[in-house]
């Protein structure tokens, strides 16, 4: 089974040079802070499901699904039952429910960004995207390097496993909790194993030369094309709309008197 | 702190990072479904490695330990709170191994955390506290500000979360890892020069104190600030209605991890000095 979420498309997001796909996570993650209304925050991950859709991506949801059905049932039932209304019938309000559907929208919407991201970037583009980013190269290798030592530890503690019930450790039988106690100590050679292997790694690094030189030349090389810079000032165009929007407080007003049922930004407590 | 950027030089310390940062994402993982709050934090056996790998590979378990949590945020629930969850899981490996050499309860041939006597032992559940303290101040107080999550229930989750493995899983698995790790020449404090290891020293201690400080006074000062807007501790914190985003508990709380910060850059006293 992969592990990992990216899908090998060849569309036009998958195109896309990371730094720009990145850039524009950052953005919808920003949109999503900014807003505490039902309406903006929906527009908003049905923007995000588009830029999905193009990468034909979308069949991750499937994977996360879980995930994002215990956001909703957790943030309507938390918040229907606790948030402070006057409108209260018996334990349950209105006012609760739609803060719940804000807070599930918001939550869910970044996950739905994350996961576009990731399911539409290989690890080395992503890897190489911080590079540019000025993130030093060491960071971005060790980065890309614990990503792809994952699969293999996880490999490798299915070895200990299999090894200790061929000598007749029973995993299988007891509760969840006496599950876990069995497991637990199998956590240890998978350890040590790992670390044990952090010599004969770095020898086998400085011997390809890793740090011999502070310039390096990449097989991947990033350029940022029109389809970047054009994808790029569309994420700027509606990143200062929703700015102008959320500092006009005479439009933000007039647009929040037409559903106040959908905005709880005037609700904060800004108290001491 | 000085540590923390000079260790990039050193390629054992690259390939720990590495290491330790798979490490930790490989078993968050497979946990991930075992949910606490969605989206933010689920049941963490693998909060036992962040200390451990902090006390014994210094400033690289540090930096494995936010790339790990990263990479675990990778599975479904990659956010802005992946940002604050980067860096708190950074504190949560960085704190013990300072305060550990800093915090001046310990004398010099004592330092090395094998974990063999009472007092070591004692002094391993303090800075795991202190850690575990450490990571859910900075969470909290992101998730706070942004008005995301109370601050009451998610910094109380989140120590609590992090500490009972930490010393229930962490003391049984440091004392059979150390005697490895020392044998292999893998302790941070053996890889990296003299000059940028810790002494405990002079100003280092101040800093060290003030760490503490400064994370007992964020999160428990953030509690109270919580409770006076109505937030509670752990699930009664949803349950209790309470607002998120109040002022004074992202001011209370705020001083708290600028302290913790303010503090790290005070602890570069070192040997060599």
């Amino acid at each position: 089974m992969d592990m990992f979420l990216y899908v090998d498309n060849n569309s036009g997001l998958h195109r896309l040079d990371p730094r720009t796909k990145l850039i524009i996570m950052l953005m919808s993650f920003t949109v999503a802070v900014m807003f505490m209304n039902i309406i903006i925050l929906a527009l908003l991950m049905l923007l995000v499901i588009i830029y999905g859709g193009i990468g034909r991506v979308l069949g991750n949801l499937k994977r996360i699904r879980m995930v994002l059905i215990m956001i909703t049932l957790f943030s309507l039932a938390i918040w229907t039952i606790a948030r402070d209304s006057s409108d209260k019938v018996f334990i349950f309000s209105l006012e609760g429910l739609f803060y719940g559907i804000m807070i599930a929208l918001k939550t869910n919407t970044m996950i739905i960004a994350g996961m576009v991201f990731l399911s539409s970037t290989k690890i080395e583009e992503i890897s190489e995207g911080l590079v540019k980013f000025k993130i030093p190269y060491r960071g971005a290798f060790a980065f890309a390097t614990a990503i792809r030592l994952v699969p293999m530890i996880v490999a490798t503690s299915y070895t200990i496993i299999q090894a200790q019930k061929s000598r007749g450790l029973d995993l299988d039988s007891g509760n969840l909790l006496q599950k876990i106690k069995k497991y637990l100590p199998l956590m240890i050679p998978t350890i040590i194993s790992v670390i044990r292997s952090t010599n004969i790694f770095s020898m086998a690094l400085e011997s390809k030369g890793f740090g011999y030189s502070s310039k390096r030349t990449n097989y991947l090389f990033l350029i940022l094309k029109w389809k970047d810079y054009f994808m790029l000032g569309f994420g700027i165009l509606l990143l200062t709309a929703a700015i102008l929007l959320k500092t006009n407080t005479e439009v933000f007003g007039d647009f929040v008197s037409q559903f106040p049922w959908s905005d709880f930004s005037g609700k904060l407590q800004w108290s001491l | 702190m000085k540590e923390v950027f000079t260790m990039w030089s050193k390629t054992k310390m690259v390939v720990l990072v590495a290491l330790s940062a798979g490490l930790y994402a490989a078993v968050l993982i497979p946990f991930k479904g075992f949910v606490l709050i969605p989206g933010i934090t689920e049941i963490r056996p693998a909060s036992a490695l962040p200390i451990l790998l902090g006390l014994l590979f210094g400033p690289a378990g540090a930096w494995g330990a936010a790339i790990g949590n990263l990479i675990g945020d990778f599975f479904g629930s990659l956010g802005i709170g992946s940002f604050f969850g980067f860096i708190g899981n950074f504190m949560f490996a960085y704190v013990p191994y300072k305060l550990w050499t800093n915090l001046g309860m310990l004398k010099e041939d004592e330092k090395e955390p094998d974990l063999k006597s009472g007092k070591k032992i004692a002094m391993f559940v303090l800075v795991s506290l202190i850690g575990s303290a450490a990571c859910a101040l900075v969470i909290a107080w992101g998730l706070e500000v942004l008005g995301m999550v109370p601050f009451g229930a998610l910094g109380s989750i989140i120590t609590i979360n992090n500490f009972i493995p930490s010393v229930v899983l962490g003391i049984p698995i440091g004392i059979i890892l150390f005697p490895r790790v020392k044998k292999w020449d893998l302790l941070w404090t053996d890889i990296m020069d003299s000059e940028d290891t810790l002494s405990g020293a002079g100003i280092s201690k101040v800093g060290g104190l003030l760490m503490l400080v400064s994370v007992l006074f964020g999160l428990i000062g953030g509690f109270l600030a919580a409770f006076g807007v109505g937030q509670a501790l752990f699930y009664s914190g949803f349950g209790a209605g309470g607002e998120v985003g109040s002022m004074g508990v992202i001011i209370v709380a705020g001083i708290g991890t600028a302290g913790l910060i303010i503090s790290s850059f005070l602890q570069t006293y070192n040997k060599a000095e």
